[in-house]
């Protein structure tokens, strides 16, 4: 059924966001006694840092501080997973984007004449600067510069591959992608009377971020709160900390609030970036195109701190094992290392669809040598769902993949493009299926809380951990409340981000929608029940005659009790309701390895590639999901829609290379995202068959439209031109080349 | 590799300009840009600093009517012009036509860009009503957006473009 777009909510932040007046944390340069803080980085991208002196710049106008990482109270490290990072660095920078020293001063302007003044003296080191060989130069961290080595397997590969009739390997290469959301890193520290810090910063977990940030500045976690407000783009790229640390430092110093927000420049250099990944894939099958045999030998540069890295290579792992397809044998490892080549860390797909690019790449390669039809290829090696998982883990999906490859056997993309006069123009059609898992997985801690009360003056509220970036979830959320109480969109205010409020964890991994959902199956009947009684109290109404509904209770379709009444009547106090929801894992009995809940997508893409230049140009998307119910319409389209662009990306221009350890690329002319004219007409179809019955009807679909559309588009410019690519970003100059070859052999 | 991000320093000088119909008159370095002009006056948020090299368009504001990054325009050029940014186009019949557009598609998320592609697309809606041939997704070629895609931009332009096409 195809998903049309529809009005977004009324009553939500729409019109504020249009009209410019939706108070991001960047927005807050008026308060009272702001001061603009700014950071020093490291000019080289490794060195010994042999002298960081201050003097001249605590000298200058309206500086109010100058710190180092000896102004840092209490642990000078950071990072979510390993806390290898520094807030300020002692004795060495790793990369370029490394932070030295940070000043505070009355003006932007003043901050930065300050800045220029820290006499800084280096040591220039080795650059590691290939992920290839940083296994054997002197480490960055520790004893060895692997941060992490993992494996994973099943049955006896050698065996498998020896019975194999065709086999294909190859050398795939991911970009390091950029997530460049459209407000970078920023946020403010204020200082409170009693030693203590409130940030109001663009982030993804507050209640995260508080426990690092106690530790950095030395406080009590109870003298730290984190307001996530409203982010202008995320994408994981704010999963870590980023400006926070310093902010707080500077905020303590001073005693004034400061604010932190990083230009582009800095922000392209400083920023984590998408792990590139060089990787090889060996893939068997017999005669009749059953996948008999996988082997996966991956390397993932992480750059200078580990950051989320050993988690993206467990996720990319797990998609290397082709969570779709039913292989007998698999034999799957990688490595994580560091380099000086900046740092990589979380971004939307988290390793899983750099993996998918490659093993839907092999699918075609496997179909192309048994001169068999791809979708047929998948069609025979496609699990059912009473199967278990790739990694023999209970697996939950919401429909049949061979349904959802049989919706894009249909697309209308198939049929042949209008003819091209003047023969410029090779078109051609591909498709590439994915999966995903929702949630934190491989058996981590995952659960999240959430609270719903009747405010004193009427108002239904919903309180989240979670974090607003644009994934629409204040909609989502009002959407199920309206659906379970009948009440109306305008009764109901979602208050996110606080750390104050319950604590949902990240919002991250496409576990919001899940952990939300479970949760009000909880809060919704027990806060019903509370306003249930009350109601009854204040009007000798049978209490179970009385229903929710807009703008009160009803009794036989009659309103007898708006909500304001009833707050101002009872005791609106007493009907906060709480709960914390583990995220859904296979039953017991399972071992606690990858996701759960998983998601499916097939993407079918139509290019046309230009003879004269080489460029490819996406023409037509259309994507089949199958990942449970639609909750609110324009966000689950808008979700497939943005993160399938963020592909488009990725496969054709998107890349930040080093030299050196060097970013190449400062700023948006040269790193060069998506445009209006870059961006085809997309076409989303759901394949909902959930039962009724299903305990988690609701999956999380963030990361979803990201997962097969790089491999669909490669496999469209094979389709088109003959040619497959393996190195991403489509280099257009290689691809002309492989033309012209190909058409001069043919003459 | 660096390249500069800041004008240098030199002597303020007095611009007198319009903004949104209130008079602004203030001495500041010449190479000041109307970007940051606008955010330090405390009464703008609709413009953003997404890039300061002209690329991104989220700090599109309205110029004598025409749309430009405000990032672009210096001090010195500023002088007895007229500035409108979206806080003074709430009640612009152009600028609800498209505000309706953009909220009925939803086309947006984050909103972060949204209100310099609101500005982009009043500017191309005008100069349709003055005989000129704009393609609105033409008016928006310089409007970076992250979240959506383009998706529901697209969707909002048809709107836009089928109305103006029946009047």
């Amino acid at each position: 059924m195809e998903l049309k777009a529809q009005p977004a909510m009324a009553g939500t932040s729409v019109l504020q966001r249009i009209e410019g007046r939706f108070g991001y944390a960047t927005d807050q340069q008026h308060l009272p006694g702001l001061l603009h803080g700014v950071i020093l980085r490291s000019r080289h991208a490794h060195a010994r840092l042999l002298r960081v002196d201050t003097t001249r710049a605590r000298s200058m106008p309206g500086v109010r501080a100058v710190v180092t990482a000896a102004d840092v109270p209490g642990l000078n490290r950071f990072g979510i997973v390993v806390r290898d990072q520094p807030v300020l660095c002692e004795d060495r920078v790793r990369y370029e984007g490394d932070a030295i020293a940070a000043v505070a001063a009355d003006t932007l302007e003043q901050a930065r004449a300050a800045l220029a003044l820290i006499d800084v003296d280096y040591e220039p080191l080795v650059v590691v600067d290939q992920a290839e060989t940083a296994e054997q130069m002197a480490p960055l961290h520790g004893e060895s510069n692997v941060v992490a080595r993992d494996s994973l397997a099943r049955g006896d590969s050698n065996a498998a591959f020896a019975r194999c009739a065709v086999i294909v390997e190859h050398h795939y290469q991911t970009p390091r992608q950029m997530h460049a959301f459209m407000e970078t890193e920023g946020g403010v520290a204020i200082p409170d009377n009693n030693g203590g810090v409130a940030f109001r910063v663009g982030c993804q977990s507050g209640h995260r971020d508080v426990e690092q940030l106690a530790d950095i500045l030395g406080l009590k976690p109870s003298q730290v709160t984190v307001e996530a407000t409203p982010t202008g783009g995320a994408f994981g790229g704010k999963d870590e900390l980023t400006i926070q640390p310093v902010a707080g430092i500077l905020a303590l110093q001073t005693g004034f609030p400061v604010l932190i927000h990083l230009d582009r420049f800095e922000s392209c250099r400083v920023g984590i970036k998408r792990h590139p990944v060089s990787v090889v894939m060996t893939t068997g099958c017999d005669r009749q195109g059953r996948i008999l045999a996988h082997r996966v030998d991956a390397l993932l540069d992480t750059g200078a701190y580990a950051s989320l890295g050993p988690a993206v290579l467990e996720n990319f792992l797990d998609h290397a094992t082709a969570p779709l397809y039913r292989i007998e044998a698999y034999s799957v490892s990688g490595r994580l290392v560091y380099t000086n080549n900046g740092v990589s860390g979380a971004f939307r797909g988290f390793g899983g669809n750099q993996a998918t690019f490659a093993v839907e790449s092999q699918l075609d390669a496997l179909a192309g040598k048994l001169k068999m039809c791809p979708l047929q290829l998948r069609r025979i090696n496609l699990r059912t769902v009473d199967e278990p998982g790739s990694r023999g883990q209970a697996v939950r999906w919401t429909a049949p993949p061979t349904e959802v490859l049989a919706e894009a056997a249909a697309s209308p993309l198939w049929l042949p493009a209008a003819a091209d006069a003047c023969g410029r123009w090779l078109t051609g059609t591909g498709m590439a299926m994915g999966a995903q898992g929702n949630g934190l997985g491989d058996g981590l801690p995952d659960s999240g809380g959430g609270r719903m009360s009747l405010t004193a003056e009427g108002r239904i509220r919903l309180e989240f951990g979670f974090v607003d970036y644009g994934q629409n979830l204040v909609e989502a959320i009002t959407c199920l409340v309206c659906e379970a109480l009948g009440c109306a969109a305008s009764d109901v205010d979602v208050v996110l981000g606080n750390s104050r409020g319950p604590d949902s964890g990240p919002t991250s991994a496409s576990r919001s929608s899940v952990l939300v959902q479970g949760v009000l199956a909880t809060i919704l009947p027990r806060w019903q029940d509370r306003v249930r009684d009350q109601a009854a109290a204040l009007t000798d109404l049978p209490r179970d005659e009385l229903d929710s509904g807009p703008g009160g209770l009803f009794v036989n379709g009659q309103r007898v009790l708006s909500y304001q009444e009833l707050a101002k009547k009872g005791q609106p106090e007493q009907t906060m309701v709480d709960a914390s929801q583990e995220f859904p894992v296979a039953p017991e009995g399972n071992q606690p390895v990858g996701r759960y809940l998983q998601l499916q997508i097939a993407t079918v893409a139509r290019v046309a590639v230009d003879r004269l230049t080489g460029r490819v140009r996406v023409t037509e998307l259309h994507h089949i999901t199958a990942a449970g119910r639609v909750i609110y319409p324009p966000g689950y389209l808008g979700q497939i829609e943005g993160a399938a662009i963020m592909g488009l990306g990725m496969a054709l221009t998107e890349d930040m290379p080093t030299r050196e350890g060097r970013y190449l690329a400062d700023n948006l002319d040269q790193y060069m995202i998506p445009t209006m004219h870059d961006v085809p007409d997309q076409r989303v179809d759901i394949l909902d068959n959930t039962p009724e019955t299903d305990p988690f009807p609701v999956r999380g679909v963030g990361e979803l439209g990201i997962e097969a559309v790089v491999p669909a588009i490669c496999s469209a410019i094979e389709a088109a031109t003959g040619i497959r690519l393996r190195h991403l970003p489509v280099d257009a100059g290689s691809l002309l080349s492989a033309l012209c070859a190909q058409e001069e052999q043919r003459l | 590799m660096t390249r500069p991000t800041q004008p240098e320093i030199c002597t303020p000088e007095r611009v007198t300009f319009k903004l949104n119909g209130d008079v602004i008159s203030q001495r500041v370095a010449p190479a000041t840009t109307l970007l940051d002009i606008l955010r330090d006056s405390g009464r703008i948020t609709s413009a953003r600093a997404g890039c300061r090299i002209g690329r991104c368009g989220a700090c599109t504001v309205l110029l004598n009517g025409e749309a430009v990054p405000g990032c672009l325009v210096m001090a010195w050029q500023l002088s007895d012009c007229t500035v409108q940014t979206v806080e003074g186009l709430t009640e612009d019949p152009d600028f609800v036509q498209v505000r309706d557009a953009l909220a009925t598609e939803s086309a947006l998320q984050c909103g972060y860009c949204t209100p310099g592609i609101a500005v982009s697309l009043v500017s191309g809606l005008r100069q349709q009503q003055s005989g000129d041939a704009v393609d609105l997704q033409e008016a928006v070629a310089g409007n970076l957006c992250r979240c959506t895609g383009y998706g529901g931009l697209k969707r909002a332009i048809a709107v836009l473009t089928e109305a103006s096409s029946e009047t």
